[in-house]
């Protein structure tokens, strides 16, 4: 197969080893003149190393691993979205409610029935909060549940 | 003697009551760790690491803390291949083979406690292989200049895929890729900003502890969602516990030799814990010969990897903490840890650092101990553990990974390089491209490139000095060894695992 998951990997990487190496000639030059070794050495180095790693990959590519289906890859999209809703809402949800909602949705995405996510949810987070803050007096945040403390 | 003096100092630094209890702790999180379907030894460590920082414990006891877990994490991988047939890690793959056979045979108990015994000895030979090996090394390592020490880096990542790697290439792009990420920020040497596109988030460089747990914990849960396997596995029942003092015995030689070749594997750079196990129980089937049962369940096939992986899990140290080269991908965790506790591992360490060492190296002992004390009796508990089903198990892991996170400087900015670390880590595992050379990368990124720099200014801008002692050309020499032996010995070597699994599997 010509377009290969190696062999596109490979294609993006050597885009990134170009412009990384471009990006460490743009360095510029450290006070005090031109030394032998400056910022860009190393990192010139590094883009030769990953450039030639790529251009191996697109020559010589291992078979292709299979990707999910379209339907994982929602399921993925969901997971990707959920974390990423929690590290929105934390502050102002806090940290109960925020991880209530996160543990619930992915223990019911995860096949769990419905009623035993929220369970896990609702014990998890309360739990967990209570470990962790009061426990461990680890500060966490109240958010929306601040006035009841 | 001297030796038995700073050894005599560790046990004071041990036994006292608090760091007592973090060893102990850490033991039982440990084994917990290791049990738990989907949190590898890495995986757990990486995911205490921001938590045991952000509750602001001192140096010694976050490190007999996390020793603990390492520890313990050797002891719970080998439940699961027991129990479950499944290796919690690939070092444990060697106890499925007569490990599962003795659990179907009704002698579970049996077989989780001769591979606690042997865990136990592999673990007490390999620490006293370490007090015994370590400062040698250490001292050895006083005569490493810079160009050495570039060479010596070069040499860690040429042999971290092991001589049972898979695409020499593979682990090199991601050594780079790692090594890059480690370039963002202010340039220790001049203090020039690189590749921070005017960011303020940017210019301290990005986080390997987010890196980290976004790659291990974040990637795992999308692996698990994947493969649809929320749902857990069958269990062999566990029975009544029947061993004899003669059990014992029968196996004592198998542990203590498994041990000794184990620490030896766990040493030598490439090698590594699998290699270490796979090279005990072929050699202990070789040995025995008809003698034994092997593949059927014989209580010798427990023990001989078994002993072997924890020798070689604690062989695995003695680089790390001497040279601050890590063997394996717990072993460059725990060299994470000490870098955020701002202590640079080496020669140096033994020196500056003769308390913590010590200290942590008599943790080991006292750990072991607790360890083999928890096994035996409480087993039970943690083989319950096992039916606890993955869909409830993983939120919970990717909420307590994301609390440490959070803690760190409690902003969203983390929690939101922790996902994206974490999609970024599962595309490199779908395309083959293993991440502890990109962890590795950037722990020791900064390192390499002021040693590279420091060896460049001594001489003058000539890059001769990089081949222009015996040492660093010996060094260059196991690096290239390492990057091409797999190429030729890793397909030959993985072939006889797997058929030695299939071969056991169709008697069973």
């Amino acid at each position: 197969m010509l377009l290969n998951n190696d062999r596109i990997f490979g294609m993006l990487m050597l885009v990134l080893a170009v412009a990384y190496g471009w990006g460490a000639t743009q360095l510029p030059e450290p006070f005090g003149g031109n030394e032998v070794v400056g910022p860009s050495t190393f990192p010139s180095i590094l883009a030769w190393i990953l450039g030639l790693c790529a251009i191996y990959l697109i020559v010589k590519p291992d078979p292709s691993q299979e990707w999910p289906s379209a339907k994982i890859f929602g399921e993925l999209l969901v997971v990707v979205v959920v974390l990423l809703g929690y590290a929105w809402s934390l502050d102002y949800l806090g940290f109960i409610l925020a991880s209530f909602a996160c543990v619930a949705i992915l223990s019911w995405r995860m096949g769990a029935t419905v009623a035993s996510a929220a369970l896990v949810g609702l014990g998890t987070s309360v739990g967990v909060f209570l470990i962790f803050d009061i426990g461990l007096e680890l500060p966490l945040p109240m958010g929306l549940l601040g006035g009841l403390a | 003697m001297e030796t038995l003096n700073f050894l005599m100092h560790g046990f004071g630094v041990a036994l006292t009551p608090t760091n007592l209890m973090f060893a102990a702790i850490g033991s039982i999180l440990g084994t917990l760790i290791g049990a738990l379907p989907g949190l590898g030894p890495a995986n757990g460590v990486a995911i205490l690491i921001p938590l045991a920082f952000s509750l602001g414990l001192p140096a010694d006891s976050a490190l007999i803390l996390l020793t603990s877990v390492y520890a313990g994490a050797m002891y719970g991988g080998r439940i699961s291949s027991i129990m479950l047939n499944i290796p919690g890690d690939e070092p444990a793959l060697m106890t499925t083979l007569d490990g599962y056979p003795m659990a179907r045979q009704g002698k579970a108990a049996e077989a989780l406690a001769i591979s606690a015994i042997a865990s136990f000895i592999g673990s007490f030979i390999a620490t006293i292989g370490l007090i015994l090996l370590a400062p040698i090394l250490a001292r050895f390592a006083l005569h490493f200049g810079p160009a050495e020490y570039f060479a010596l880096f070069a040499l860690a990542f040429a042999t971290l895929g092991g001589v049972t790697g898979k695409n020499p290439v593979k682990t090199l792009l991601a050594a780079a890729l790692g090594l890059m990420i480690a370039t963002v920020g202010i340039d220790h040497n001049t203090g020039t900003p690189r590749y921070t596109f005017n960011t303020l988030e940017l210019y301290e460089g990005v986080d390997f502890i987010i890196v980290l747990v976004g790659m291990f914990a974040i990637s795992e849960l999308m692996f698990f969602i994947e493969a649809h396997a929320g749902a857990g596995h069958q269990m062999v029942v566990l029975n009544k516990l029947r061993l004899k003092m003669s059990d014992i015995i029968h196996v004592l030689p198998t542990a203590i030799r498994g041990s000794v070749l184990g620490f030896v594997a766990g040493v030598l750079p490439g090698a590594g814990a699998s290699l270490g196990s796979f090279i005990c129980y072929t050699l202990e089937k070789r040995l025995l010969g008809n003698k034994a049962h092997f593949g059927e369940g014989d209580p010798r096939g427990v023990a001989a990897p078994e002993a072997g992986n924890n020798a070689a899990a604690n062989g695995a140290l003695v680089p790390m903490l001497t040279l601050g080269v890590p063997g394996s991908g717990t072993t460059a965790v725990l060299l994470a840890m000490l870098i955020s506790l701002n202590i640079t591992p080496g020669p140096m360490l033994f020196q500056q650092h003769a308390d913590l060492v010590w200290g942590v190296i008599a943790a080991l002992f006292v750990g072991n101990f607790i360890l083999l004390l928890l096994n035996i009796p409480m087993v039970g508990i943690f083989v319950k553990l096992l039916s606890i089903r993955p869909m409830y198990l993983m939120p919970i892991v990717t909420l307590v990974a994301s609390i440490g996170i959070y803690s760190l400087s409690h902003s969203a900015m983390d929690l939101y390089f922790m996902v994206a670390f974490g999609i970024f880590g599962y595309v490199l595992r779908k395309i083959e491209i293993p991440l502890v050379p990109v962890i590795l990368g950037m722990l020791l990124g900064p390192e390499m490139e002021t040693s590279m720099r420091h060896a460049l200014t001594i001489s003058d801008g000539s890059w001769n000095i990089f081949y222009s002692s015996g040492l660093s050309i010996g060094l260059w020499a196991i690096a290239i060894l390492g990057l091409i032996l797999p190429t030729v010995l890793g397909p030959l070597l993985r072939g006889k695992m797997n058929k030695a699994r299939q071969h056991e599997g169709q008697k069973v």
